[in-house]
């Protein structure tokens, strides 16, 4: 493995609730990172649900885990899986029959201490819940993501987060809103940006619009960022971007509409008038 | 930040953070050392609420150290400072609270920031919220209802003073001006901070 070029970041990336979007993000952002040239490995912390090999689409080239290099069984190096696509890019798996209490923030701390020898960017995705496992996830890291979802289950267990982590002397915690529906907000119908960072009062890194083709993304193992004219992938791309520090300006969800389809929308309603008259 | 220096009307002030006595030594005989000069000959005060968990004889080997660096210490109730001797019993939180978060205070607590949704605030006293307040607060917890809550925007889940307890009404439109919680006639009532004439029953 080669140096890294730039001083090492590790990022987690937590929520507290479940299911808003930590692995699609650390598995997509990373992507990122690596397709910008950094050096990047993703950890998979969920020890005993592990997601993050399946949804990089690198379950087959799995074969050790971060349990077994944390007690000595085998080396990084032969535990890091590299990605197919990117030879930047790099996962440590997590073990699917350990527990979370096996491993402790020591040892986490301990093997970030290598990681950061060789790589620019560790991603860490952190389990749900604020037990051990956010513990361990957190207990390396530099700085934090916190992803939520545009719903009030979700900010509550984010700043339930936030808060935790302010405890433990994070002072850069930064937000990704995930599967925002402009078209609901706009009615309405869905907490704004403006409403989450109201109640949440950190700066945001990232909002990121529901996107069906996740869903295949992650059943293909092909994350989105990969797929040309995603609004969520190009949002991921963003947010890699702006993990380097570059200003990214945020993109404008409300409209989105492109010259073409705006004409085509006129266009049509014209024809349709005149139909009607 | 373990240990603080400033100077004071003519002396120095050391302001002691969280930390422990090992803690402290270390941290001011490195600043000490770094300019044996700066701090020769000054009257010396000690301040800090992390004080109070130390022992007499830590306190005195804090004191002894500052006397081997050339310093004298200060006499707490010199004519020049005014301030009244007695020990605050009002909590300053200069922080938001967030969900999951709780203080438990014997006296009053000032919370300089907001007070999210799920997170606590009791207190035997009362509670001032610079900020909104969205969490629970119950104020004169050991049954004080002279206690009050008042918060620039008081949006509570709940609030309790002495053994009453209060819902703000489900269909209601938070008010976006400071207010008060009190009791009177056995009943949680809120009114606007600013014009004391003006009262609405709200349980």
């Amino acid at each position: 493995m080669k140096k890294p070029s730039h001083e090492c970041q590790v990022v987690v990336i937590t929520s507290g609730k479940g299911g808003v979007g930590k692995t699609t993000t650390v598995a997509n952002v990373s992507m990122g990172l690596a397709n910008l040239g950094y050096k990047v490995v993703a950890l998979d912390l969920d020890i005993g649900l592990k997601k993050l090999d399946l949804i990089m689409g690198l379950e087959n080239r799995v074969i050790y885990d971060i349990v077994q290099v944390l007690e000595g069984e085998c080396t990084i190096k032969q535990a890091v899986v590299k990605d197919r696509r990117n030879p930047n890019l790099y996962m440590l798996p997590a073990a699917q029959t350990r527990n979370k209490e096996d491993v402790t923030e020591e040892q986490i701390k301990k093997l970030i201490a290598e990681l950061r020898k060789e790589f620019d960017f560790v991603l860490l995705d952190s389990p749900a819940g604020i037990e051990q496992g956010f513990r361990n996830a957190i207990a390396a890291a530099d700085w934090a993501v916190v992803v939520t979802n545009p719903e009030i289950s979700a900010v509550r267990d984010a700043d339930r987060i936030i808060g935790m982590l302010e405890s433990a002397q994070f002072n850069n915690i930064k937000l990704i809103v995930n599967r925002i529906r402009p078209e609901m907000v706009k009615d309405g119908d869905m907490l704004s940006i403006e409403d989450l960072l109201n109640h949440l009062c950190i700066d945001l890194i990232g909002i990121v619009p529901e996107d069906t083709r996740v869903v295949i993304s992650t059943n293909t193992g092909e994350p989105i960022i990969l797929s040309q004219n995603s609004l969520a992938g190009k949002a991921f791309s963003n947010i890699a971007r702006r993990f380097t520090k570059e200003e990214v300006p945020f993109m404008n969800l409300e409209h989105n509409d492109s010259f073409w389809e705006k004409l085509k929308n006129m266009g049509r309603s014209v024809f349709s008038s005149k139909q009607v008259g | 930040m373990i240990v603080d220096i400033k100077g004071q009307n003519g002396g120095l002030v050391i302001i002691f953070g969280p930390g422990d006595i090992d803690q402290y030594i270390n941290a001011l005989k490195e600043k000490f050392e770094s300019n044996p000069l700066l701090f020769k000959d000054f009257p010396v005060t000690f301040r800090g609420s992390s004080l109070k968990s130390l022992a007499p004889e830590e306190l005195a080997s804090l004191q002894r150290l500052c006397l081997d660096y050339g310093m004298t210490l200060a006499i707490p109730s010199s004519p020049k400072s005014t301030k009244v001797p007695t020990v605050s019993k009002n909590l300053i939180v200069r922080k938001t609270l967030r969900s999951g978060q709780k203080i438990i205070h014997e006296g009053s607590v000032i919370i300089v920031g907001d007070v999210h949704e799920s997170a606590e605030v009791v207190a035997e006293k009362d509670v001032f919220v610079l900020g909104r307040l969205e969490g629970t607060v119950h104020a004169g917890c050991m049954g004080d209802l002279t206690s009050i809550v008042a918060a620039f925007r008081l949006h509570p889940r709940q609030v309790r003073i002495g053994d009453k307890i209060s819902r703000p009404p489900s269909n209601s439109l938070p008010n976006d001006l400071p207010e008060m919680a009190y009791v009177e006639d056995d009943h949680i009532c809120v009114k606007e901070l600013l014009s004391p004439r003006t009262g609405s029953k709200r349980s």
